[in-house]
């Protein structure tokens, strides 16, 4: 059965005809080119480079980015394509997010005119990958306390240090790292082969099994001296490029979460238990309808935030609202569509499980939901509570 | 050269159809497409602007609605527009009739079309077209390359494939080929924003609708499928053979 995405308040009709057409565009991509092949990737833990290839020649990399070959899309716009690749799979939007979010957009915002001449094309063709590493071994949370260094040598940079849990770290051909220069944090772009440079891949993982997770490991790497982003200092410089992947993400769990109701309503029509489809029972329509509830408030929340930060008027607190709800309900969305499936659940013939497992670290990435209710708690107190003291 | 492709907006093949008082329900109808075999040729259409520099005109005859196809169209790269609007029934003598006005007034020569639409499936738009403009009429086709003197056409027959050499004025129908369909990209989509669709009536190509010789009386739904039949046990293999045999004709 065809793919039959919920949108109980026709939110999809508030788009522009061009938003409408990237969403078939990239729906019919989903549906033909990572439903049919996931479940294998996943089993064997790889990203396909075709997706690389094909998410390219869309042309959806870096949507609200403009100049330099880049889209220039929306930020609805690109909502819209977070959510239709996360119905696919959220590996697939994490490789999206940190490429247009968390590696162009550093280097759009913060970059000289060299740097976004020399990386942002390719860049948007999906011919060079870029990573972001900010996360280490011992700073999750709190990065402001990163321990990499880089230190000033002659006509360029050594870095030491490293990172951790970075999408897309081994495949990627640039990666933007947050290292502190004389206790300030700056921005740096290490390229693939840099000498000292390497980035082995973290195995075993339960969640996003399609998407590449390493480390990033910098043993007196030497950068020459232009790769050091100008344009900013301090935690300013990540935070920007999280607010634009959170923002993204709050649109792709929505697209998770679709897919598990699809699955869940599709399921229970026809699983027959006691003589009737479980469907006719008011506990399965009780667990659907709470569904459609939290999806369609989902919607809402994702694109009025979009029609704010389309027209300049957010604030950080709005993101942080919208990915900590959007990804909180779609987990719990996921493990009750995983119920309603009974054991035929726990299949990979079916998605939700997936989806459950890729949300764990949805969840946890881009600012933890406990973040992002700390984030919240500050603006509603006036008083942060990160930590203890003074 | 110029090359215009047929294009018919049907309902989806994903999307539910339902009939109310003998016709069907096009206001219930959740999504419409391009229909699939005109899906085809307009990817040849396009192979041939690539490979030969033609340009690429996409005409369709429909309602309002139908101009969506046209703009997915363009979002391929389809250079020129062409919207003969109308609503409501129309027989397929005038359909062909307006359609090959159409080609005439965007000064075709080669005409691509798909060889039925999914949803009336009566198969007689390109050979109609064909015959209106005198022009040769090529069917079931899934391939085309152009020539020195027209074009060479792969057409798959049930014993294998025939290739026939065809001089234009020309006509092809198409049927689903081994072609990788493209797919439009953000670029493509911006693009189409653009471009504009020029809209005419019936009345603008001299046709009216009238003077038909078949129309449709009603349409109902399919009969329903007969239950399946169950059979347990080896004991039951040599009856359940000569059933598929007999009955299904599958062995
Ligand atoms: C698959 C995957 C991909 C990732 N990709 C990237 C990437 O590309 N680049 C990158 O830089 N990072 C990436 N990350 C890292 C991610 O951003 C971090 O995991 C996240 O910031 C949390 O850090 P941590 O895991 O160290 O958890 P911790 O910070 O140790 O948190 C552990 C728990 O403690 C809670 N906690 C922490 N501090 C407080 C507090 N003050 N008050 C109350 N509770 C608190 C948290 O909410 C959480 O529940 C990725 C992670 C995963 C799982």
């Amino acid at each position: 059965m065809g793919y039959e995405a919920l949108d109980f308040y026709d939110v999809d009709s508030l788009l522009t005809d061009e938003e409408r057409m990237i969403r078939d565009a990239v729906r019919d991509w989903v549906d033909e080119s990572v439903i049919p092949k996931i479940e294998n990737a996943c089993r064997e833990g790889v990203f396909l480079d075709e997706w690389r290839q094909d998410i390219g020649s869309m042309g959806i990399l870096g949507a609200p980015l403009k100049g330099y070959g880049c889209p220039g899309l929306s930020y609805t716009a690109y909502g819209v394509i977070c959510r239709e690749l996360e119905r696919g799979d959220s590996g697939i939007r994490s490789f999206a997010s940190v490429q247009g979010s968390l590696a162009m957009y550093p280097i759009w915002d913060f970059g000289s005119e060299e740097q976004k001449e020399k990386y942002l094309p390719g860049m948007a063709t999906g011919e060079l990958i870029g990573c972001f590493g900010l996360t280490e071994p011992d700073y999750g949370s709190n990065p402001g306390d990163m321990v990499t260094k880089a230190t000033e040598d002659g006509d360029g940079f050594v870095l030491n240090g490293a990172k951790m849990w970075i999408t897309n770290g081994t495949i990627a051909d640039l990666a933007i790292v947050w290292a502190k220069l004389d206790g300030v944090i700056r921005g740096f772009i290490v390229e693939k082969g840099d000498p000292g440079f390497s980035a082995p891949e973290m195995k075993g993982k339960h969640s996003l099994k399609a998407s590449v997770t390493s480390e990033l490991v910098f043993q007196d790497c030497r950068i020459p001296k232009d790769r050091i982003l100008p344009g900013v200092k301090g935690l300013r410089g990540p935070f920007s490029c999280l607010n634009n992947a959170r923002f993204g993400i709050s649109w792709g769990a929505i697209g998770s979460a679709q897919a598990c109701y699809d699955s869940a309503k599709s399921y229970a029509l026809s699983r027959i238990q006691f003589d009737h489809p479980i469907a006719a029972y008011q506990l399965v329509q009780n667990k659907l309808a709470w569904m459609l509830r939290e999806i369609t408030k989902g919607q809402l929340l994702a694109y009025h935030l979009g029609k704010k930060k389309d027209a300049g008027e957010w604030i950080p607190e709005h993101i942080s609202l919208a990915k900590m709800n959007n990804v909180d309900i779609a987990l719990e969305i996921a493990r009750v569509s995983r119920d309603i499936h009974g054991a035929n659940g726990i299949l990979d013939e079916y998605p939700v499980m997936r989806h459950m497992a890729n949300l764990e670290s949805v969840k946890t990435y881009e600012g933890t939901h406990d973040i992002h209710n700390l984030i919240l708690g500050r603006h509603i107190t006036g008083i942060q509570a990160f930590t203890k003291g003074a | 050269m110029k090359v215009a492709v047929l294009i018919k907006q049907v309902p989806d093949t994903t999307a539910k159809v339902g009939i109310t008082s003998g016709s069907v329900d096009e206001g219930a109808i959740s999504k419409w497409s391009i229909s699939p075999y005109d899906e085809y040729a307009l990817e040849s259409a396009l192979s041939l602007q690539s490979g030969s520099g033609a340009t690429v005109v996409a005409i369709t005859l429909g309602p309002e609605r139908s101009s969506k196809s046209l703009i997915d169209a363009a979002a391929v790269g389809a250079d020129e527009l062409l919207h003969v609007v109308h609503d409501g029934g129309l027989g397929s003598l005038s359909l062909q009739k307006a359609l090959s006005e159409a080609v005439t007034r965007v000064g075709a020569e080669v005409v691509l079309v798909g060889k039925q639409a999914a949803d009336t499936n009566s198969g007689s738009t390109g050979p109609g077209v064909a015959k209106m403009l005198n022009y040769s009429c090529v069917g079931l086709v899934s391939r085309i390359e152009a020539g020195s003197d027209g074009f060479e056409a792969t057409r798959s027959t049930p014993s294998g494939m025939e290739r026939v050499s065809v001089k234009l004025p020309c006509v092809f129908a198409f049927d689903k080929g081994d072609v990788e369909l493209r797919r439009p990209n953000v670029r493509g989509i911006m693009m189409a924003k653009k471009k504009p669709i020029e809209k005419i009536s019936l009345a603008d190509l001299g046709v009216d609708n009238t003077g038909e010789g078949v129309s449709t009386t009603s349409v109902d739904y399919p009969p329903e499928k007969p239950e399946g039949q169950r059979f347990e046990g080896a004991d039951a293999a040599a009856e359940v053979a000569v059933k598929l045999r007999e009955e299904a004709n599958v062995i």
